[in-house]
């Protein structure tokens, strides 16, 4: 719910490991280039992104692997150079979910956004298959 | 909105750091060819606004309650990525 009694984020020590840097922003949110990563484990597998610069605005991410089967996003070579990703496995993989009340959720598996798991460099890539991806694939949760 | 007539094969450079090329015109669909620099992000302008669109709607506020996953797997297997070698970036636009 996006209410204005919610809107205080426990205060979370940013660590520099949990810090994602995302020079081009999300897409819509290009002023915002630093994230950190947060979990709870009672949360899992969904994450957060929080914007560090604006503390109270975030992002739930997850991992596609926990929720779309046979997932395969195509990334072109502008995108591997841009992240300097030299394995698939040099990359962190998350897709950005969209809450709808406590009992509805959607994934965006358009729009992933990659991070080099060693340089902590990410981006928010459109992948070559985009057009065979959903914005907004229903997620099977529970209250 | 500034509108420039190209012929097959010229180009339109922009800020000095971005050449636009006309590709190939086949019909109403025409091929353009893009080169910028790595942090000039280029979208097809349709998917764009379907994933900003997607991004504001998944902003949150503080942080709400997150729902459990009706299946939860407790091992999550590493995401799969097919990185694609093409070159250069090319759009098509109807």
């Amino acid at each position: 719910m996006k209410t204005a009694e919610s809107t205080t984020l426990e205060p979370v020590p940013v660590r520099d490991e949990n810090v994602l840097r995302l020079p081009l922003g999300l897409l819509g949110f290009e002023r915002f280039k630093r994230y950190a990563l947060l979990s709870r484990p009672e949360e899992a597998p969904f994450l957060w992104l929080q914007v560090i610069d604006q503390p109270n605005l975030a992002f739930v991410v997850v991992s596609p692997t926990a929720v779309a089967a046979n997932y395969e996003p195509e990334i072109s070579d502008e995108d591997v150079r841009f992240l300097e990703l030299r394995t698939p496995e040099d990359a962190m993989v998350f897709n950005i979910v969209t809450l709808h009340g406590s009992h509805h959720a959607t994934v965006n598996l358009k729009g992933p956004v990659l991070v080099n798991r060693r340089t902590l460099v990410g981006k928010q890539i459109v992948p070559l298959n985009a057009a065979a991806l959903s914005v907004c694939q229903p997620i099977s949760v529970t209250a | 909105m500034l509108v420039l007539t190209r012929k097959l094969g010229e180009s339109i450079v922009i800020d000095g750091r971005i050449t636009v090329k006309i590709v190939r015109v086949d019909g109403e669909t025409v091929k353009v060819g893009i080169e910028a620099p790595a942090d000039v992000p280029i979208h097809r302008e349709e998917i764009y606004l379907e994933i900003q669109q997607s991004n504001h709607a998944a902003l949150t506020h503080g942080r709400p309650a997150v729902p459990r996953l009706a299946h939860k797997s407790e091992l999550c297997p590493p995401a799969k990525l097919r990185l694609v070698t093409v070159s250069p970036v090319e759009l098509t636009s109807k």
